[in-house]
């Protein structure tokens, strides 16, 4: 009974001790967006926010059985001189405890389905449709191998590049997107030989969708932050599917402007032709 | 090694029917099929203008090299010849030649297989070694050309998964210890055992040189449809694992045989020994999922060598990544329900306290089991439909219950109990503690919104490392240290035990808990070169990997050392019930004098507790009383 209790009392304070660490960490940046990073969109919210709660979920069960280890270690440990005796007590079963476990187990399980997994994804599901996205920006993403093209149709916009001839993203802050994501483009001839699935990552935002051959597949995304590659690494479309010896450097430069600077980029961009 | 060979063996029939080495006749008769296979199919081929090693050839040649290198190996002498009449030739059963040619005996199976899948985690940790070094810098050093890079990690996935974490605790603890634990003297197949083992370093072979063919760069799962126009190094990639996976069904289908048909006098399923549920309850697994991968590796092979079009634009593109994961989540659980059965077999013996709550911890095993199948595509989930994500992530999440119940049962035993702190007691610890971080970053993956920005990144990369190496490896040092005595008679020194335990523990942490911090800083996987701010972390992670990989050669040179030179033990040095203690260390050949008869459980301590075993009384005379 006496190591029930100072386990019990060791559990809470340890747990209690964690979520203020883990709290601390969470807070460490603005918005809760401490260990995460990927944050700068809508979407991103909403990762960070399941995140976030299943690490204070996590502390409780972690403290645990981790003190559960050292008692074993510390408390429970036979004496080394001590000769081989059997323990004193020889339980071998505990309908209480088995019992809570049970019970306690398909809770936690069911809660954290519905809450932060199924509460997220109706946010998730609500950001897709298009009656939620007025006026989007519409970006024709296509993945070949090894590159990245975007396009935008209402910009006349065949193909976004910046001033060293280097594909790059540029979409307005604050704004819904709609990105048309797909592996074949008009502007280049198509071989399904080589056709295969990419993964469409910007790390910043906190979200990914995969492209795959044959299908077109729409991702609409409001980024919330200004940012650049050049000012923060995070802002990068990066390819998450390995598709060949190209991966790794199957990548593009993102840049998150204001309304305005967008208006006078696509204005430059479609003078380029 | 120069060790005579002692009296018994090898009798003279052995020495007339192999005049080479069987391992250097297989070789020898490898090459010649794969020469004759070869030359067939390209005196088959239409085309006079085409290389003498084309696709279909290599492959042709491989299944010509499989068939004289396992017919080298023995397989004439031992299977092919005693078919048409002959005498089937005797076994060597003593010396070190022994482990080296063809066997009919559990334990030396065991040990063949345990000594493969060691050689190869050397093998695929040195390309580990390669790969961390290559990531010290975002620029390319020693892989020159990102396919460099992603053959050598498609090899060291596959090695990895196919070879140590599906076949150490199942075809080597497993055909080693469960004849034993359930009181039998041999397996229900030992002749196709015998071959099976040695499909083995068939696989690990053709996996290892697949490069020659042409690098690929899927990694270990090869995704279509990229596999389609990847290198033909793929065709040796999905024939090795044909190999590898062709081992583990046959050991599967020889386990479950035996458990099923041999258990000893009185081993009612209420009484088996824990390991030989875990065994059974993988190989069960084995059985439905292997012949799965196998049927979907064919598929892709074909569709490499004659272009079907079955997974690209004209087929099924996501059709392959589906079939692989059916299989893929499965083999998870291959891997970790030994391991977490070990966890019960070794901490009721060390803490003196009977088993808490033995009916749960058999029934996690055995709903894990049916629960793996229904989980597959949340590895999957940037790819699907929306409409599936909430039941993929269901199921997902429910898994870790029955997972949570060995657990259960072993925090329940180690509650008060009188814990003997050796080398394999602190390594189930520890194991417990790894694969807790495994299963609880688990979660945050199952999280389908954050799964879309985790997914593919170091954060995965770290969490299938901490269930893999922290639950089945770490579990399988515990094992192995735990039973040295059994194998040889002998033991290891605690203080190298534990220093080498607390090293890989120490060094594994260090290394992947950066893998998460890695992964949520935004770097992804399958990548030799990547943007500079992720260099300082992935540097010093590097150096943690370089302390992570002497710490586990730190261990195997102290077991091997301990297997030969180790001090001397009595036979039940941890004082265990269950069945492979009641035999002398090592076991004779056939296991026991007199077969034990059971009445009464193995996990049962306490004062006045009877001896769950009896020996027969007529047979008393052959054999004294169990220590
Ligand atoms: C010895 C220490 C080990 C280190 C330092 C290590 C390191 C790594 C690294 C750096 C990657 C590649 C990540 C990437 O670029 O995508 C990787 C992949 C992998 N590792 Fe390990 N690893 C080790 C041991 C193991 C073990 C013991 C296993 C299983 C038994 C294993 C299974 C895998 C698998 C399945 C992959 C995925 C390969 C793929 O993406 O195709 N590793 N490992
Ligand atoms: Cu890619
Ligand atoms: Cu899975």
């Amino acid at each position: 009974m006496g190591s029930l209790v100072v386990f019990g009392i060791l559990w809470i304070v340890g747990s209690l001790l964690g979520e203020w660490g883990a709290t601390a960490w969470i807070d460490s940046a603005p918005n809760g967006t401490g260990p995460y990073f990927g944050t700068a969109s809508n979407l991103g919210l909403v990762g960070v926010h399941a995140f976030d709660f299943l690490i204070w979920v996590a502390v409780p069960i972690f403290v645990f059985v981790v003190l559960m280890i050292l008692f074993a270690m510390f408390k429970f440990r036979a004496r080394r001189d001590e000769n081989v005796t059997n323990a004193p007590s020889q339980v071998r079963n505990n309908k209480a405890f088995v019992g809570t476990w049970i019970v306690i187990s398909i809770l936690l399980n069911l809660l954290i389905w519905l809450h932060p997994n199924a509460s997220g994804l109706e946010q998730v599901f609500a950001a897709q449709l298009p009656a939620n996205n007025p006026k989007p920006v519409v970006i024709d993403v296509t993945a070949r191998q090894w590159e990245w093209i975007f396009s935008y149709p209402q910009y006349h916009i065949t193909q976004s590049l910046n001033a060293s001839g280097q594909d790059t993203l540029y979409m307005p802050v604050n704004r819904p997107v709609k990105f048309v994501l797909r592996s074949y483009d008009p502007f280049h001839s198509y071989a399904h030989q080589v056709d295969v699935i990419h993964g469409f990552w910007i790390p910043a935002f906190g979200v990914k969708y995969d492209v795959i051959p044959g299908e077109t597949r729409i991702l609409y995304l409001t980024a919330t932050k200004l940012m650049s590659t050049e000012t923060n690494p995070m802002a990068r479309v990066q390819c998450s599917e390995v598709c060949g010896p190209g991966h790794p450097y199957m990548e593009a430069n993102l840049h998150v402007v204001t309304g305005s600077q967008f208006a006078a980029w696509a204005k430059a961009q479609a003078a380029r032709g | 090694m120069a060790q005579p060979l002692t009296k018994e063996g090898p009798d003279p029939e052995t020495r007339r029917v192999a005049p080479l080495p069987p391992v250097l006749r297989g070789f020898l008769w490898a090459a010649i099929g794969f020469i004759v296979f070869a030359a067939l199919a390209a005196w088959l081929d239409p085309s006079r203008v085409s290389p003498y090693i084309t696709a279909v050839g290599a492959v042709a040649g491989w299944f010509g090299a499989m068939i004289g290198w396992l017919l080298g190996i023995g397989g004439y002498e031992h299977v092919v010849k005693p078919m048409m009449g002959y005498p089937s030739p005797a076994v060597r059963t003593s010396g070190w030649r022994r482990y080296y040619e063809y066997a009919l005996d559990h334990k030396v199976i065991g040990i063949q297989y345990l000594g493969a899948s060691t050689g190869t985690f050397l093998i695929a940790g040195l390309i580990a070694m390669a790969m961390r070094f290559q990531l010290m810098s975002y620029r390319p050093t020693l892989f020159h050309y990102p396919q460099n890079y992603l053959n050598a990690v498609g090899i060291h996935g596959t090695l990895m998964m196919f070879t140590v974490a599906t076949v150490a605790m199942v075809g080597g603890l497993g055909n080693y210890f469960v004849p034993l634990m359930i009181g039998t003297r041999e397996t229900m197949f030992p002749k196709a055992s015998g071959m099976s083992v040695w499909l083995v370093p068939l696989g690990v072979l053709t996996v290892a040189m697949s490069p020659l063919l042409g690098q690929w760069t899927t990694g270990w799962r090869g995704y279509e449809p990229l596999a389609s126009s990847d290198g033909s190094g793929l065709l040796y990639y999905y024939l090795g694992v044909f190999a590898l996976t062709t081992s583990s069904l046959i050991v599967a289908i020889n386990l479950t045989a035996t458990i099923l048909f041999k258990r000893t006098r009185g081993m009612t399923w209420n009484r088996l020994p824990l390991f030989a549920w875990g065994i059974l309850t993988v190989s069960l697994l084995n059985i439905i999922w292997l012949p799965e991968i196998q049927t979907t590796f064919v598929l892709g092979m074909l569709d490499k060598v004659m272009p079907l079009n079955l997974f690209n634009v004209f087929g099924q593109p996501l059709g392959y990544e589906y079939l692989f994961w059916l299989f893929g989540h499965p083999e998870v659980y291959i891997v970790v329900l030994p391991a977490l059965a070990i966890w019960s077999e070794i901490i009721p013996v060390m803490g003196r306290k009977s088993l808490f709550a033995r009916p749960i911890a058999v029934l996690g095993l055995v709903f894990v089991m049916l629960l793996s199948g229904m989980v597959w595509a949340h590895h999957m989930f940037t790819m699907m439909r929306f409409s599936e994500m909430l039941p993929f992530s269901f199921f997902t999440e429910m898994i870790s219950i029955p997972t949570g119940f060995a657990y259960l049962a072993v925090i329940g035993t180690l509650w008060n109990s009188r814990l003997r702190l050796t080398t394999p007691t602190l390594l189930v610890l520890m194991s417990m503690f790894n694969f807790l971080i495994g299963g609880l970053t688990g979660l945050f993956l199952a999280d389908v919104p954050a799964n879309l920005q985790l997914h593919n990144t170091f954060f995965v990369v770290g969490h299938f490392h901490y269930t893999i190496i922290g639950g089945m490896v770490f579990s399988w040092m515990a094992a192995m240290y735990y039973w040295l005595p059994k194998f040889s008679g002998r033991t290891y020194s605690e203080f190298w035990g534990k220093l080498g335990a607390i090293w890989v523990f120490v060094a594994f942490n260090a290394t992947f808990l950066n893998f998460f911090i890695l992964g949520l800083h935004g770097m992804n996987r399958w990548v030799s070169v990547y943007p500079k701010y992720l260099q300082p972390e992935n540097f010093w992670t590097s150096i943690a990997a370089f302390f992570l990989g002497a710490g586990f050669a730190i261990n195997i040179i102290h077991i091997v050392w301990a297997w030969m030179k180790g001090p001397k033990v009595k036979e039940n040095p941890w004082d265990a019930k269950t069945l492979e203690w009641r035999t002398s260390s090592p076991p004779p050949t056939k296991n026991f004098d007199t077969l034990p008869v059971v009445v009464g459980s193995f996990y049962t301590y306490g004062e006045g507790v009877p001896d769950p075993v009896e020996i027969p009384v007529s047979e008393m005379e052959t054999k004294g009383s169990p220590g």
